[in-house]
């Protein structure tokens, strides 16, 4: 029997295309180059029937449709796609199938027949529930529609619907984050995750706020957003299995689990990465020459590196990490080589460690302040 | 060869007004090196020094040249060092030469540093043979600067050579008046052995290496030399000339440069300026001018890594090996652990010495705020020396307190006097007297505490006039002071290595800047920090460094993992200069604060 290490755990695919970008995103997604979707879809065909024998797949490998906007894509489009992974058998009894949709892009016939071709799980990029914030941040739907979308989602059949919401907007204020997250708690969701807002450098939005045309709330408000975020969320029955993720008992997300557990995964599109437990390959970005066939970069991680990256992923989660296996995955005694400075962060209650079941994990205090944990490892 | 055909010069010049090239023109074009053998500057040997493009340490080369009257002379030229922090060194180096060259920019005129080292060429006797250089820019204006050269120096400059070291014009011309100009040197050597010490360097195989120049007498293989200001004794195992690599040969005469080695394990033994003499025939006087270096600069050296200890005492050991002038003893420090207490010559001393620990070495250092020695006058009677402010004394036991002065030269264009004796009055300076060096410029002197030059006087002045003015000054003793430790407290804690000694009328704004300065510099952590001063038990200022609300990547999926990492790696390769005090970390510029503050 194969390790759960020695399989493919998780199949990415992205979906570049946006109708618009967001101010805050500095993700490789494309506005106006709808005209390639067909092309891009042939070609991720392509990609999938060449890559898929290079390394053993799990049965119930999950499957994670992602962008960009990929419920933008013409549905014939994600046929070409889909048939490309059940014709390799990447595709079998998947765990899960999620697909990433912007309010707005749906309807209730396109849900339905997203869940009648096996997608069981959509996740929303809500970010808001309050018109003025979305505006703002350059967002093409309102709150209503975002509402509508995941009720009409529900009666499509999908019982797995997750939303993502931001905090420390421009404009807000701790009051109209309350209102967003009860609404969205309110809703058919069983899965949220909720982030900080991230000003990525090169941005509009940096450059607004840059030259004082934005305003961010202050750090203490921002503070007091992400506090309440835990302890509401908590109330509330949705449990944080991840700093910024959180469920209802049993409605974790698989496909992301996959990366914080440090397994490996397949990644099929432009700017898609893969690991396969020794290195990792990233598609190049720019749609024109991932069609074209450009070679993906190659970046090699020697044991020191994966053991740096299997502990700060794995302490992101709630369940943190089991030492056993880090010892079996990558020959080191985790207590040995860094007990020392593990042992300060105990004290500072920023870890914890069950000597028993051997695990590791962050505290709610270390979950806050989990950079600095991090870095440790590196 | 006859005394007669042997010539010893150096080249004053100021930074950038093209002494090096000058250098490796004349080196060039007599053949001494071919052009493959020429690498640029070839006289400035530590990397630093071609960085920077500074000499630190003297060098020297033999350089044969067939001059126009048939003869083949030998001309001897010494490099000096060209920053105010060696001006001992520069005088031991001209006072081994009968001549120098001053160069002067044909375009920038006169500057404060070029003037003082002709002044010292002037005292040892020396001819002056004036180049001016960089004709070749739009902007020279050579007669001009043969007027300022005959009106501030005084010095006959009819017969200036013009050069372009750069396209090689004048060359030839400068290498005649070497020979026409310069006297060449007196001494008799059937006299005993008299050499003057110029440099000396520390090689592994050879051990100390002594640049030389026989006044007197000869020095051979095998003779049993003593060293005049030591006492030492040692038999001379290699005699040789720089060319500019080092060959031997078997003897050096009167009136020659060259260099000696006799197994001597440390430079301290070999100090700058002391007299070689024979040791079975001694001479009865050794030559006039040696002193000991004494540091004027000190700040703590601590290794960041505590366990880095031992490599920093080897490095600082290894350093010393060649330089005489660096002085280094342990000290503790209860925020920064085990270090060292080092003194220099000045500031670029300073600098130098701790680039080079890094990156010879490859130490990560903290250094604490350059300082000045203070005399410290006890109401008991007793006087202590204070070289670390952390040490001061209580004030109830202080009668008075003493620090060094030094006079001042600046010269800079007309229209900034009133800036510069406005700055020169702000830093405590008494104003000495003012000349006019051209109908542009005028030459100001000041007596100017050695701290407030440390400090930011010189940054000042530059911005003050807009780059113009030059300065340069000489250690002029000790006046009393009215000065003040001010402490800085971290979390309420004092932090020994923060501690500054200022006058007492600025204490107050200098403590005020000082924490507000550290407040943006001391990264924000999980909890609030306090920042304070005080002077004895009273808080003269306050300021919080606000605690850090949070601190976590939001995000981290399958396709960033590579891109978190490397921001994570980046922001932990930012700690590993920082130093912990306590619960604090602070980086290396909160300790060199107390200088930048503006």
């Amino acid at each position: 029997m194969k390790k759960q290490w020695e399989q493919v755990q998780g199949i990415y695919i992205h979906i570049p295309f946006c109708m618009q970008k967001c101010l805050y995103c500095d993700f490789a997604s494309f506005a106006g180059k709808n005209d390639l979707m067909h092309q891009y879809a042939v070609a991720l065909a392509n990609e999938i029937r060449r890559r898929a024998a290079e390394m053993p797949v799990s049965e119930r490998a999950t499957l994670y449709f992602g962008g960009g906007t990929p419920s933008l894509l013409p549905i014939d489009d994600l046929k070409i796609i889909i048939n490309a992974l059940k014709e390799t058998e990447l595709w079998r009894e998947p765990a899960e199938v999620t697909m990433e949709m912007n309010p707005g892009t749906v309807d209730f016939a396109k849900l339905c027949q997203y869940r009648e071709m096996g997608i069981d799980r959509v996740s929303f990029g809500v970010q808001s529930l309050n018109d003025e914030e979305l505006k703002i941040i350059g967002r093409l739907h309102t709150a209503s529609e975002a509402l509508m979308a995941i009720e009409q989602a529900s009666k499509a059949g999908f019982e797995r619907i997750s939303a993502d919401l931001i905090f420390g907007l421009p404009t807000q204020t701790l009051a109209t984050f309350k209102d967003n997250l009860a609404t969205i708690v309110d809703s058919d969701i069983s899965h949220l995750s909720v982030y900080g807002l991230t000003v990525e450098e090169g941005t509009p939005l940096a450059a607004m706020l840059a030259n004082g045309s934005l305003v961010l709330p202050s750090e203490e408000e921002a503070e007091m957003m992400y506090d309440h975020t835990i302890s509401y969320l908590e109330e509330q029955g949705l449990c944080r299995y991840e700093i910024s993720n959180f469920a209802r008992s049993g409605q974790e997300s698989l496909h992301n689990l996959v990366y914080w557990r440090y397994l490996p995964y397949f990644g099929f599109g432009s700017s898609a990465c893969s690991y396969n437990g020794k290195q990792r390959m990233s598609n190049v970005a720019d749609i024109e020459s991932y069609i074209r066939g450009a070679a993906p970069t190659i970046e090699k991680l020697p044991a020191r590196t994966s053991l740096a990256e299997f502990m700060f992923l794995g302490l992101r989660t709630t369940e943190g990490i089991n030492l056993s296996i880090a010892k079996e995955r990558f020959g080191v005694e985790v207590m040995s080589m860094f007990g020392q400075e593990i042992e300060k962060y105990i004290n500072r209650e920023m870890l914890s460690f069950d000597r028993a079941a051997n695990n590791l994990k962050l505290t709610k205090l270390g979950m806050k302040f989990g950079n600095e944990i991090f870095e440790l490892f590196l | 060869m006859s005394q007669e055909l042997i010539r010893n010069f150096s080249i004053i010049a100021h930074i950038d007004h093209g002494k090096s090239t000058l250098a490796d023109r004349l080196i060039e074009s007599t053949g001494t090196l071919s052009k493959r053998e020429m690498e640029e500057q070839v006289l400035d040997q530590l990397d630093l020094e071609r960085e920077r493009g500074i000499t630190i340490k003297a060098q020297a080369v033999r350089i044969s040249y067939d001059a126009k009257d048939g003869k083949t002379y030998m001309l001897n030229l010494i490099d000096t060092p060209g920053h105010v922090d060696f001006t001992y060194e520069v005088s031991r180096a001209l006072a081994a030469c009968e001549g120098a060259l001053l160069v002067v920019d044909a375009s920038q005129g006169i500057e404060a540093q070029t003037l003082a080292n002709v002044y010292l060429a002037l005292e040892h006797d020396l001819e002056i043979i004036p180049v001016i250089n960089k004709i070749d820019l739009p902007s020279a204006d050579p007669e001009k600067v043969k007027k300022e050269i005959e009106e501030v120096i005084g010095i006959d400059a009819s017969e200036a050579v013009f050069t372009s070291a750069k396209t090689g014009f004048g060359i030839e011309e400068v290498l005649e008046e070497i020979v026409k100009k310069v006297p060449p040197p007196q001494g008799d050597k059937t006299k005993p052995l008299k050499a003057l010490v110029f440099d000396s360097k520390f090689d592994a195989y050879k051990g100390v290496v002594l640049y030389i120049r026989v006044v007197d007498g000869e020095i051979r293989k095998g003779m049993s030399i003593k060293m005049m200001a030591t006492g030492k004794v040692f038999e001379v195992t290699e005699v040789g000339v720089f060319k500019p690599d080092l060959v031997n040969v078997d003897v050096l005469e009167v009136g020659q440069v060259g260099f000696f080695a006799a197994a001597i394990k440390n430079v301290k033994d070999a100090r700058v300026g002391d007299t070689v003499t024979d040791n079975k025939n001694p001479a009865n006087a050794p030559l006039p001018g040696y002193r000991k270096a004494t540091p004027m600069v000190y700040c703590g050296l601590y290794p960041v890594e505590n366990s880095d200890y031992d490599n920093l005492r080897d490095a600082l050991e290894k350093l010393q090996l060649n330089d005489a002038s660096l002085v280094f003893e342990p000290e503790t420090s209860l925020a920064l652990g085990f270090g060292f207490r080092c003194g220099f010559l000045g500031l670029l001393h300073m600098d130098v010495i701790k680039e080079r620990l890094e990156r010879e070495y490859g130490l990560t250092l903290i250094t604490t705020a350059p300082n000045v020695i203070y005399q410290v006058f006890l109401t008991d009677g007793n006087v202590e020396m204070i070289d670390n402010p952390a040490l001061f004394p209580d004030p109830t036991v202080i009668d008075h307190v003493e620090e060094p002065y030094v006079r001042a030269t600046i010269i800079a264009p007309k229209e900034y006097v009133g800036q510069v004796m406005e700055l020169s009055q702000e830093k405590r300076g008494e104003y000495e007297n003012m000349t006019y060096v051209d109908d542009n410029r005028v030459m100001i002197h000041y007596s100017l505490p050695l701290s407030e030059i440390i400090y930011d006087y010189f940054d000042r002045l530059k911005s003050a006039t807009r780059g113009y003015a030059s300065l340069d000054y000489e250690l002029h003793g000790y006046r009393p002071s009215s000065l003040v430790k001010v402490d800085i407290l971290l979390n309420g804690e004092p932090v020994d290595a923060l501690s500054a000694i200022v006058h007492r009328e600025s204490a107050q704004r200098r403590g005020r800047q000082l924490v507000e300065k550290l407040r943006g510099l001391i990264p924000r952590q999980m909890f609030e920090i306090p920042v304070q001063a005080a002077i004895g038990n009273k808080v003269i200022a306050r300021e919080t460094v606000r605690a850090m609300r949070k601190d976590v990547l939001a995000k981290c999926y399958g396709g960033d993992i590579s891109r978190k990492r490397k921001l994570l790696e980046k922001q932990k390769e930012g700690k590993k200069r920082m130093k912990q005090v306590g619960s604090v970390e602070l980086p290396q510029e909160a300790f060199m604060a107390i200088l930048k503050m503006d």
